[in-house]
């Protein structure tokens, strides 16, 4: 099966193979295990685009395969990330109040211990106890188990409702941005247990691991690549089968998937899932070498964001996904970290701080008007007679 | 220090002299020197006493000139005079003596005295004798507000007195009022006090509830069982009730050396440090005290031994308890005052809580018709194109923007008002025609790619607005007349700008209704909406109808941006906060129809201001609750609460 | 398709690489401050403020012979982005100093960067303390130089028994909150009597709250609002306020973020009397604060104002130049050995010393608010020393900060042991 499946699919080996020496690459040029040319800043931003690429090919799945607009992955994302982090805080800060604590006379008790991280964590905000969602924050196993169980759940409770009553098109983008939003605000509060507006820091800081970023920051890389390879394989494999088909189907004509016998609403439910679990991945890797995860992250514009990289990148393909998610968070942070030269007309000079964001936003519009096929479609232009489906 | 001490001496000193002979103003002034230029509330009683007591004609406006910051010092030898500023920056002073001009001065030969609003209390207290019976009616105004601020038992006389004499309506009711107010607390006769109480009974003003509430101000009281204290009893209390808890009840206990204080976690850790014989505590190698049984167990063997005060059980606090009694005792002594007080103070409650909910559905309402406002153009364009319009937010930033713009050249804020709406709406609907026309008109077929289109220029707008306006909020000021508030009674109350959005958002609904139903484009728009192919040929031109439908959408959009602006902010992100909402609105209201928007903005207004009651310190609760019920009531109508039926109900 | 986004990466890693090899006497100073986004509306006048100071002290030659290069980012009101960003000043920019941030959550997104990579960050803003960095000079209030001394002219001066504490929910207004309900009942002021309330960010709808705080009333006290809000919000506060015609006499506010750049976003006739607390007004009447004011007048625009963190900034800076030149060197550890017991004047008159907590000791200023947007001194205190650490807290009261004598940010006065050397995040 495997094996006919790549054959069909000589993009995905493509894909691959580029990924691999792209890693590769990196990984001699990187200060922690090559010749020092790309800094470790570069490193954890290229790590981190690599797991925005990883929900871009989710998106991609959900929208450009199934033709439902999700404006709430961001969300999945999110959960993702507060799942690990609240073990890396929880562990961090243990091995903290430990140490701390055995320098007194008597050896610490486990209740000791418990109010110290909970001091530790919580005291910012203003509480010493441990919310009840803590309880497994002592267990990696079970934590990293979370990482893909609570994005799916939510995403099969929200689908399952969604999709029975046959909410549809702009009204279930509408839905899936309120879902984003009222978690976001949820997490906002103090109440939520996971430090409100504050979030959870210092992530990037591995517990009981000596290894300086530069190291670290490649692991993280490498995990992310492999991630991404996975996730990609995984998706195109799901994409060209029969399964492909009926989501195609439903995305092209849903009434006449449904009168040919097929389940619309449980494809559509499998695809939500699916694509929740791989974002929660995605964040659980992206949010350790950002450092820092809160509310702010899940905001409903991030989602629209994804959106919009999957548009310019060319949906319907999944390199396409990969494509625009790279080159605009890229282009982004180039622009936005005052590296791009300002541009001195005379009468008036351009700094890209100020106006790159002006930029994008028109390129967006361009890209819908006169390029929905996006810059994946450029790629298909160059690879002639490859074109597979997709097309909208 | 020492030339301060020595000042306050020589204060004394003089203040203490001088009573004899007739003195100045000045001479009393610099008598309070150092008092008055220390100008703290808990120093100044004695200056503002000696100024007040003096019996000086002046004195009103000397106090009344230190109360309005108006007092200045000259440096050269610290007298004090009442000073205005020049033209030119420089001060005029002005003998408080003989009125008569001294000189003028430059600032920095002066020092301003400035008391902080604590001391301006009190001396505003201190005017209320001059001022109760001044000819002036705003003078008078005043010293009741000083009176309602901090009543005293010495101003009810004055006050008393004033009341005959007085002849305007209004401040001889406000005088009756607060003579009753403070006949409760002070009168000395306990018949009348009752007698004020009880006529008063119901009244739902704040000041008459914060009168009688430190009346009813309790202390609670512990007494063996069996005992009964003295003083005016509220009641009896049974520890672990909600009045009083256990805990508290037993810390009562300790406070009043009735029972053991129970061990804290450190006290017992302390205990069992202090007790370390050769890596042992009462046996047990240290290392092995790492749990709480273990330390528990090793600190009752120390206890055992007498070396450390014994544990405080369960069964002990439960033993403590009920061998004592718990009463709460008022403050107040007379039994029928508080008796009074109680049955006024319930009967008063009870309105209390009613006004309050029409106070919350005042509140849902104003919530309801700006979301309403927020939403309407929304409504036009997503609900009867079809047609996602992301940029809405930025058409209301643009709104308010054009609002803050007109008012840079036109002071007058009312007639700024007039020339800012219809030209937020002409500026509006010309960005929206040109949307509609540059983008939007080629994406009819596709309302998931108008989303991020619009999304694109939607934070282009808003960037090119930071770049225009920079970042900071801009102020659009309301004419004076939308100023203060709409007052029912203490509690009810709304304030005129909400009003006047509220009557903005029926005037729009009004306008809308009327183009849909009465007019061609309202007929056109209806047609081209259910058939456009049909409608064309009917001689309609599509094109032009969606053009002017976005364009009206986008500015009635404007204009809501000038009222949100009024009442809320103007920055370039004021869009963002209400997109979602509006959105929100639409779908729930149901899309295609104003009447369902209106019930959307309705049910999500009165829906959050619902939550916020119930859970008054957590606004942020009542948002996220607000979501979590908007995606279940799409489960149920998935529709909205109106949906259309036929074939507009179609994708 | 790959190769396009390898090309543009390595592109854009030479691109970053390249200027740290260049080897000249250039002293970078970094800016940390968001330039779009929410923060933006108040960190933008940060970044123009350091701007300024560089170019001034450009103009007087640079420091130890050296031309100073300020460095801006924009870290885009994203608190990852702020780890990354400062990771980028450090490491690609190579940056001797970051003068950054404004909210907490960034300053504790980019803590562990600059601990892990010894960076020396100055932040500008009044914040909630608990916590000491030996990263990180701390040149806003901390809560025992803002919000202690105006709680303190709440009870002592206004006579107020029973608070409002209002904030925007996030971790400033939390632990300041948190701090000051501790201290108000060691006051003894009982919990029913103190009132809090939290709102999101950007909050408009205000009607209810404001009827909330004046229903306090009601039971005879006399009520006061210590006001935490953030930003924007404050607009829609203090029109709802206006509106229900609750004047400073009846119930006074006071505001620990509001300053003139917030207040120039709103008409304050109605709101003359109303209270602020900061180490610094515009309205200070010294000749050091009318040289800045104009200078920075004549760059940004007649219609600006200056504000607390700005001053923060200056007194920061010069003591960090002044560093430099004492130290002949812009490396991190000596330039901090050399921080300690540097003083400055302050524009409000008084001096600034820095202290080995890596506070600064400020005069506390409260000021009323005027019609013309701008607020009236009424109190202004000796020069206060900030606290890491808060007495006021069970678990702070026994914490002490001190980086020259102890080396140890979080050292347990009871224990007389350090908790832990990094700090908490």
């Amino acid at each position: 099966m495997n094996r006919s499946f790549i054959a069909r699919n000589p993009s995905v080996l493509v894909f691959l193979a580029l990924l691999a020496l792209f890693t590769l690459v990196v990984s001699v040029l990187s200060e922690g295990f090559g010749i020092g040319l790309v800094s470790t800043s570069f490193v954890k931003t290229l790590g981190k685009t690599l797991c925005l690429c990883l929900i871009a090919v989710a998106m991609d799945l959900i929208w450009g395969y199934a033709g439902i607009l999700s404006l709430g992955h961001f969300a999945f994302f999110g959960l993702g990330g507060y799942m690990i982090g609240m073990w890396l805080m929880y562990e961090r800060t243990r091995q903290i109040v430990v140490s701390s604590l055995s320098e007194g006379v008597l050896p610490p008790t486990p209740e000791e211990i418990e109010t110290g991280i909970a001091g530790q964590i919580f005291g910012v905000v203003g509480s010493a106890d441990f919310p009840l969602i803590w309880a497994f924050a002592d267990s990696l196993v079970i934590q990293l188990a979370l990482v893909v169980l609570v994005p799916g759940i939510l995403a099969l409770v929200f689908g399952w409702l969604a999709f029975r009553s046959r909410v549809t098109g702009v009204y279930l983008s509408i839905l899936t941005q309120a879902m984003t939003l009222g978690l976001s605000l949820y997490l906002f509060q103090n109440a939520s247990g996971l430090r409100g507006n504050n979030g959870l820091s210092g992530l990037q800081n591995l517990p009981g691991v000596s290894a300086p970023q530069s190291v670290v920051s490649m692991w993280f890389f490498w995990a992310s690549a492999l991630a991404l390879a996975l996730g990609y394989l995984l998706v195109a494999w799901v994409v060209s089968g029969k399964f492909g088909s009926v989501i195609r189907g439903i995305r092209d004509n849903e009434a006449r998937v449904r009168f040919l016998g097929y389940s619309v609403e449980s494809y559509k439910l499998a695809v939500f899932t699916l694509t929740a679990c791989l974002s929660g991945i995605a964040g659980a890797l992206y949010y350790p070498q950002a450092g820092i995860i809160n509310p702010a992250e899940v905001a409903p514009i991030a989602s629209i964001y994804l959106a919009v990289w999957v548009a310019i990148g060319g949906r319907g393909r999944l390199y396409g996904a990969v494509i625009g998610a790279a080159f605009v968070s890229l282009v982004s942070s180039w622009f936005t970290g005052g590296q791009a030269p300002d541009i001195n007309l005379g009468f008036y000079t351009i700094q890209w701080v100020d106006w790159w964001l002006i930029l994008l936003g028109l390129s967006f519009v361009l890209v819908t008007l006169f390029a929905p096929s996006g810059m994946g479609g450029l790629v298909d232009l160059l690879m002639r007679g490859k074109k597979r489906g997709g097309n909208t | 220090m020492k030339t301060m001490l020595l000042t306050v001496l020589s204060a004394l000193f003089l203040c203490h002299g001088g009573t004899a002979q007739a003195q100045t103003v000045q001479d009393i002034l610099q008598s309070q020197r150092a008092l008055i230029e220390q100008s703290s509330r808990r120093t100044i009683g004695p200056a503002i006493d000696a100024i007040a007591d003096s019996g000086l004609a002046q004195m009103q406006s000397v106090l009344e000139a230190w109360q309005a910051k108006d007092m200045w010092q000259r440096l050269e030898d610290g007298f004090f005079f009442a000073a205005h500023k020049t033209a030119d920056g420089s001060y005029e002073l002005t003998d408080f003596e003989s009125g008569a001009v001294i000189g003028t001065y430059p600032k920095d030969a002066l020092a301003q005295i400035k008391p902080n609003s604590g001391i301006r209390a009190m001396i505003a207290t201190a005017l209320v004798r001059f001022q109760l019976s001044d000819p002036d009616m705003a003078r008078r105004g005043e010293a009741l507000d000083s009176i309602a601020r901090n009543p005293e038992a010495g101003l009810l006389g004055p006050l008393r007195a004033a009341i005959p004499s007085e002849k305007d309506p209004t401040l001889l009711a406000r005088k009756l009022r607060l003579e009753r107010l403070m006949t409760m607390s002070y009168d000395t006769d306990t018949a009348a006090r009752v007698a004020a109480i009880t006529a008063m009974a119901g009244d739902l003003g704040v000041d008459f509830r914060a009168t009688l509430n430190p009346i009813l101000t309790t202390r609670i009281v512990v007494a063996d069982a069996g005992v009964t204290p003295e003083g005016n009893i509220a009641a009896t209390l049974v520890p672990g009730e909600a009045a009083l808890s256990r805990d508290a009840a037993y810390a009562l206990l300790v406070e009043a050396d009735k029972a053991q204080p129970v061990l804290t976690p450190d006290a017992r850790d302390a205990g069992l440090e202090a007790h370390i014989e050769s890596g042992r505590i009462a046996g047990t190698p240290i290392a092995k005290l790492d749990t709480e049984t273990a330390r528990d167990a090793a600190y009752g063997a120390l206890a055992a031994k007498g070396l450390v005060p014994l544990l405080v059980h369960p069964p002990d606090i439960d033993a403590s308890l009920a061998n004592h009694q718990f009463f709460s005792i008022y403050h107040e002594p007379s039994q029928q005052v508080t008796e009074a007080a109680e049955a006024a103070l319930a009967k008063s409650q009870s309105r209390v809580v009613a006004s309050q909910a029409i106070d919350l559905g005042l509140d849902a309402l104003s919530l309801a018709s700006i979301y309403f406002l927020a939403a309407i153009g929304l409504a036009i364009t997503f609900g009867v194109m079809g047609v996602i319009n992301m940029a809405h937010g930025e058409f209301i930033m643009m709104g308010a923007y054009t609002g803050y713009v007109v008012q840079q050249f036109v002071p007058n804020h009312t007639a700024s008002i007039l020339v800012a709406v219809p030209l937020a709406f002409a500026v509006t609907f010309a960005a929206g025609v040109a949307l509609e026309r540059l983008v939007i008109r080629w994406l009819y077929h596709r309302p998931l790619e108008t989303l991020l289109a619009t999304f694109g220029v939607s934070i282009a707008l808003q960037q090119l607005a930071k770049n225009i306006f920079g970042t900071q909020a801009r102020p659009l000021t309301a004419p004076s007349w939308l100023d203060g508030a709409w007052v029912i009674n203490d509690v009810v109350s709304i304030s005129y700008i909400r009003i006047a959005i509220f009557v903005l958002a029926l005037m729009f609904m009004g306008l809308f209704v009327f183009i849909m139903k009465r007019t061609r484009l309202g007929l056109e728009t209806r047609a081209v909406t259910q058939n456009p192919r049909m409608a064309a040929g009917m001689g309609i031109n599509p094109d032009r109808v969606n053009m002017l439908t976005f364009g009206l959408g986008s500015g009635i959009a404007g204009i809501a941006g000038v009222a949100i602006g009024l009442f809320a902010k103007v920055t370039s992100e004021m869009g963002g906060d209400y997109i979602v909402q509006s959105f929100m609105t639409v779908v729930v209201g149901g899309v295609g129809n104003i009447w369902g928007t209106l019930a959307g903005a309705l049910m999500i207004g009165g829906f959050q201001k619902g939550v916020e009651w119930l859970n008054p310190s957590n606004t942020l609760a009542a948002q996220t609750y607000m979501i979590v019920f908007i995606i279940i009531f799409i489960q149920f109508r998935p529709r909205g609460i109106i949906a259309l039926r036929g074939r507009a109900a179609g994708d | 398709m790959k190769t396009k986004t390898l090309a543009l990466a390595a592109a854009l890693s030479m691109g970053a690489a390249l200027p740290a090899m260049a080897q000249d006497c250039t002293i970078k100073v970094g800016v940390l401050h968001s330039l779009s986004g929410t923060m933006a509306i108040s960190e933008t006048t940060l970044k123009d403020t350091m701007l300024m100071l560089v170019e001034q002290q450009n103009e007087k030659g640079g420091v130890i012979g050296c031309k100073l290069e300020a460095v801006v980012v924009d870290p885009a009101s994203d608190w990852p982005l702020f780890a990354e960003k400062a990771r980028e000043l450090l490491t690609v920019h190579d940056v001797d100093v970051i003068f950054g941030n404004w909210t907490s959550v960034s300053r504790k997104s980019v803590l562990p960067v600059i601990e892990e990579l010894n960076g020396l960050l100055f932040y500008p803003v009044q914040y909630e303390g608990e916590e000491s960095s030996k990263n990180v000079f701390y040149t806003g209030a901390a809560p025992n130089q803002q919000a202690i001394p105006a709680t303190d002219y709440f009870l002592e001066e206004l006579g107020i028994e029973k608070f409002a504490l209002l904030g925007t929910d996030y971790v400033y207004p939390r632990t300041t909150n948190n701090i000051l309900e501790s201290y108000l009942q060691s006051k003894g002021i009982a919990a029913e009597d103190i009132f809090v309330n939290y709102t999101p960010f950007g909050h408009a709808d205000w009607s209810k709250i404001v009827a909330d705080v004046v229903a306090l009333g009601a039971d005879g006290k006399r009520v006061g609002v210590i006001s935490t809000i953030n930003g924007d919000a404050n607009i829609g506060f203090y029109k709802e306020l206006a509106a229900a015609g609750v004047s400073a006499d009846d119930i006074p506010v006071v505001a620990f973020s509001v300053g003139e750049e917030e207040l120039s976003g709103l008409d304050t006739s109605n709101l003359v009397g109303h209270l602020a607390a900061w180490n610094y007004f515009q309205s200070a009447d010294t000749p050091a604060n009318a040289e800045w004011i104009a200078a920075w007048k004549a760059r940004m625009g007649e219609e600006r104002v200056t504000n607390d963190p700005m001053e923060a900034h200056y007194i920061g800076f010069n003591m960090w130049v002044n560093a430099v030149t004492a130290a002949k060197s812009a490396d991190v550890d000596a330039v901090r050995a050399a921080m300690y017991g540097q003083e400055f004047p302050n524009l409000t008159g008084g001096t600034a010393v820095m202290l080995p907590n890596h506070h600064l000791s400020k005069p506390v200023l409260i000021g009323e608010i005027t019609a013309d947007g701008q607020f009236d001194i009424i109190s202004q205190t000796t020069e206060v020393p900030g606290d890491a650490w808060t007495d006021y807290l069970p678990a702070s009261a026994v914490l002490k900060s001190d980086w020259k004598d102890l080396g140890c940010g979080m050292y347990n006065t009871e224990t007389a042991s350090c908790v832990q050397l990094l700090s908490n995040y």
